[in-house]
This record gives structure tokens, sequence and C-alpha cells, in this order.
């Protein structure tokens, strides 16, 4: 439905409100879930980049130190490959941080790697607080709850996904599979997962930080040691999510991207308009 | 109304409103205006909490500390040592474990190891007591005079490696029924002298416990590590065994043991690790 525009506002001064054209809106986020979203970005770049220099201090995966350099980090030889193989990196003058240094705050950083996390750890627990608050509030967690129909129909999704390119450059046609619902199958099991990852996250980081106090919840995950990798893991569902999920979001048009800023959108179709007349 | 039988959990078409299309306009410049706004105001200040070094390997090198910012920052500390304090209870013991599940522990002094020299004339020196005067205990007269007792505990580092450990040891909570400290105390400061840097160099190293911690009944004052008595490498002939707080506080090679009122200095947290460090 077009937006309908009257040029001669200005002119006609004793025109009413409702003599304007009005648009038809859908109202899609409610406000806290669109504040706890944006501020995610900067809590988790925080907790990325924090948590990674704590990382270096004692790496999960290592091995024995090379005799040599006495590298044992798997992450400082991941350093090293790309600087040796990438054109331009090959005076990269410590290949061995290159990981850290792109990645994190950087290396031998322990005590301001820590307190960074912890304000940024507190802050997301806050954060995830709101954005269930504004789930709740806007009654956006019915649209996230998954069904029967939603595996075959995530793959559904998925085939659309993977034929796209294809189709693309073939110029054929290759229909995007229609969904009656507020978000298809995958954005629905993207958009469920997250939060538990987040949930997650939060559980295993108490695990790591008082695995005293909390032995129990610690035990949950395998012990310490188990936590550490259950947390780091996670930490790549997020890494893994963004990025289709910022393409997408992109590809999905304008109208999208505002949806989460405004709390609206103007994608609204016949059939729901029909429905909420009756 | 058609009245669709969806129950409590199913969809519901989303809501839709006719608005008109200035006051949208409007209203869609206001939020994207202010979500700009936000979002620069955002990067911003989250730049500005990145510390020093950080910023001038990115090559934004001016400095950006700010006492607000350390302020903020300490105060996740503070936050999160007022957390672990409140989770300590003096009744909830920490995991023991099996000799089967021991693991290698390494030598963690930070700097240099000490020479073993110190031991022979070692004592261990209590100052702050309720008796008002100074004593100086060595390690035979601890071992005779106190019941030993084992654990086999994890110790956790701060970096994030941990280790099962064998220990045997007197109960801190012995020593202060034995010696009691002035009533007003509320602290030990747990000291050696005998500490070097990395280039040898003395550095003592001095750390804070609170009593509450201290009389915890797995806190231990730490003679034999695997069944034999410690080695310099493990902080011979005493060390401080705390397993409800960070490895750091686990003092080796302790000289001295200070009961005071204030919290004392602390080693780390003038390195800018936190103060408590309750695991």
């Amino acid at each position: 439905m077009s937006r309908a525009t009257t040029p001669c506002q200005e002119a006609t001064s004793t025109s009413t409100l409702s003599e304007q054209p009005g648009v038809l809106v859908v109202r899609r986020h409610h406000l806290l879930v669109r504040w706890s979203h944006w501020l995610n970005v900067p809590i988790l770049l925080g907790l990325i980049l924090s948590g990674i220099s704590i990382y270096w201090s004692s790496p999960i995966y290592q091995h024995k130190a090379d005799p040599v350099t006495g590298n044992f980090d798997v992450a400082a030889d991941i350093g090293i490959w790309i600087c040796a193989h990438v054109p331009g990196l090959h005076h990269y003058n410590s290949a061995s941080d290159w990981l850290y240094n792109h990645m994190s705050l950087g290396p031998g950083m322990l005590a301001v790697a820590l307190r960074l996390h912890w304000l940024c750890a507190y802050v997301f627990m806050l954060n995830g607080a709101v954005y269930l608050a504004g789930l709740i509030a806007g009654g956006g967690w019915r649209g996230l709850l998954p069904r029967r129909t939603d595996l075959f129909d995530a793959l559904r999704m998925f085939r659309y996904y993977i034929g796209f390119p294809l189709a693309k450059l073939a110029r054929r046609q290759w229909p995007h599979p229609s969904s009656n619902t507020k978000y298809n199958a995958l954005q629905r099991a993207a958009y469920f997962s997250i939060p538990i990852a987040g949930f997650l996250s939060v559980a295993t980081g108490w695990a790591i930080h008082k695995p005293m106090q909390f032995h129990s919840l610690a035990a949950i995950f395998g012990g310490f040691d188990a936590a550490r990798v259950w947390h780091f893991w996670l930490m790549w569902v997020f890494i893994l999510f963004v990025v289709p999920h910022v393409i997408l979001v992109f590809a999905d048009g304008w109208d999208t991207l505002r949806g989460m800023i405004t709390g609206w959108s103007a994608r609204v179709k016949r059939s729901e308009i029909t429905a909420n007349d009756q | 109304m058609i009245n669709k039988d969806r129950g409590c959990f199913g969809e519901r078409p989303l809501p839709i409103f006719e608005v008109d299309s200035q006051v949208l306009r409007r209203r869609t410049r206001r939020d994207l205006l202010l979500f700009g706004a936000g979002a620069v105001a955002g990067l911003a200040g989250a730049r500005s909490l990145l510390p020093q070094e950080t910023l001038a390997r990115l090559g934004m090198g001016r400095s950006m500390n700010s006492p607000l910012k350390e302020w903020l920052l300490n105060g996740a500390l503070r936050v999160d040592d007022d957390v672990a304090e409140t989770l300590y209870s003096p009744r909830r013991t920490v995991p023991t474990y099996t000799r089967s599940q021991i693991t290698p522990l390494k030598n963690n002094y930070n700097g240099a190891t000490p020479d073993p020299g110190y031991i022979p004339g070692w004592h261990l020196t209590l100052d702050g007591l309720a008796s008002g005067v100074r004593v100086a205990l060595d390690i035979r007269s601890l071992m005779t005079h106190f019941s030993i007792h084992e654990q086999i505990t994890r110790l956790v580092c701060v970096e994030g490696w941990s280790a099962v450990a064998w220990w045997a040891g007197l109960r801190f909570d012995d020593l202060l029924r034995a010696y009691p400290p002035a009533s007003q105390a509320k602290w030990v400061r747990v000291e050696s002298s005998v500490n070097l840097d990395s280039s040898g160099n003395p550095d003592p190293y001095y750390v804070s416990v609170d009593l509450a911690t201290a009389r915890h009944p797995q806190t231990l004052l730490a003679t034999h590590l695997s069944g034999r008595p410690l080695t310099v490498e493990h902080g011979a002939p005493l060390r401080l065994l705390v397993p409800v707080k960070l490895g750091l506080k686990n003092v080796k090679a302790i000289t001295k043991l200070t009961y005071v009122a204030q919290e004392p200095r602390d080693y780390w947290a003038e390195r800018g690790y936190s103060y408590y460090d309750g695991i």
C-alpha cells in the first residue's frame, strides 16, 4: 500500500487532520525490545573483546610448547599462519598476537579485561531482563515459540537461501516461501535460540566466576574446566548469528531495519486488515 | 468478531493502526534522529571505556583516562566484590576430591623462585594480637601444637586455569583461637618478605584476607603438598591455602600475619585486580 502525498497542505489552511491521507502500519517491536536490542551491540562487543583478552591468559586450546618459539597457544598459531599466508601481513611485527590484536583488547591485559568484562556482564544481565520484559509487554514472545511445522519450514527457508545465489545468476525464478506469521521458521529458530544462548552464557559465566559458591551450577556444565569450554563456544553462537542476521536484515529492505528503530512496519497485508475489521 | 481459538500461546495478528502520514513522517524523523544521536553517543562512550593500551595500539593514543572512566570501571569491581562477599557462607564447603583426581600443580611464582636459604631460619611473625605482644613461631612448634588437617581441593587462578591438589596443614581458625587478634581486627594482612620479581630482586608480596574467610573450615596454613613437606616452588615451609578465594590470595612462604581493623593493602588490587576475590 503506497503512501499518498498531498502537495498542497500548506495552501489549504482550513484542512483538518481527518482529510490527510492515513497510512496503515503494523506494530512489530515493543520499545523495551528495541532499546535492549540496540544496547546489545556495544555490550556484546565489549564482552567479546574483553572475553578473548581473558582467554589469552590461559587458553583453553593449547599444545606442548614449540621447542623454538615456546608458543603453546592454538590462537597464536592461527595468527602466525594468517600473517604468513596473507599478502600484506608478512611483516606484521607480532604474528602470534595477530588474532588477539584483531579480536580482543589485546594480549597481556588481564586486569583491565576482567573489569570491563564484569561491567559489560552486569549490564548484559540487566539488558536481558529488559528484553524479556519487552517481549512479554508487547506480546512478542508468542511469535518466537517454536511450532511443530517449524523444522520442515526452516529447512524450506534454508533451501531458499542456498539456491538464491545460483537462481540469481541463472536468472531463474526462485520464489520466497510464504508464511503468515510474524517470522518465518528460520527467523523464529534464530530469535528463539539467541536468548537461550544469552542465558547459558550468563549461567556458564557465573559457574566460571564463582566455581566454589556455585559449584552445583558448575557441576551441571561438567565442572570448572568444562564450563570454560561451554562459555567459549557460546560466544561463537553469537558471532556466527550476527553475520547472517545483519546481512539478511539489510537484504530484507529499509522497512525491516526501520522497524527495529521505530517499532512499526508499513508492510501490511490485505488479509490482516480484513481479519482485524471483523 | 470471529473468535479464533488460539489459546494462550497462539500467535496473534500484529496490531494495525492508521496513522496520519504527516504525523508518521515526523515521528519517523524524530525516532531516526534520536537513534542516530544515541548510536553516536553510545559508540563514543563505549570507545572511551576501552583500556589505554588498546586505544594506543589502534592509533587513538590521546589519553582517555578520566576519573569518571576509572570510577565506572572500578565500580564494576566493587559491585562484583560485594556480590562475592554476599555469596560467602562459612557453612558452605568447597568440593573435595580423591587422590586419583589430583592434577599437576605448577610453580606459579609470578617472579623468580626464592632461594631456599631463607627456610632454615624461618619463623612466622604474628602481629596485631589481643595480647599486644608480637609472637614468632617456627615450623616445628606450628606442626606440633596444632592438629594437621588434610584436604584435596581445587586451586583456581584468576587467569582461568586450576589444579586439584592434596594439602595438609593447620586450620587458620585454630591459630586464631590460640593467638586471638585484637578485638577490633577484621582483616589479616598475609605477607611474604622473601618474594622476588622476575629479575630476582626483592618484591615483598602481601594480600588482604577478611577474618571471616580466614575462619572458614577449609582455610589452611598449609605445610605439606602431596603428602610431603612443601618445596620452595610451592612456598616452603608455610603457605596460605584458601580455596574459597582466587589463587592469588594463597600466599606462598608466609613470613608475617598482621591483624588489622582497616582493610590492608593488597599486591594485586594495586595492579588493577579486585580486592575480595571470593569464588
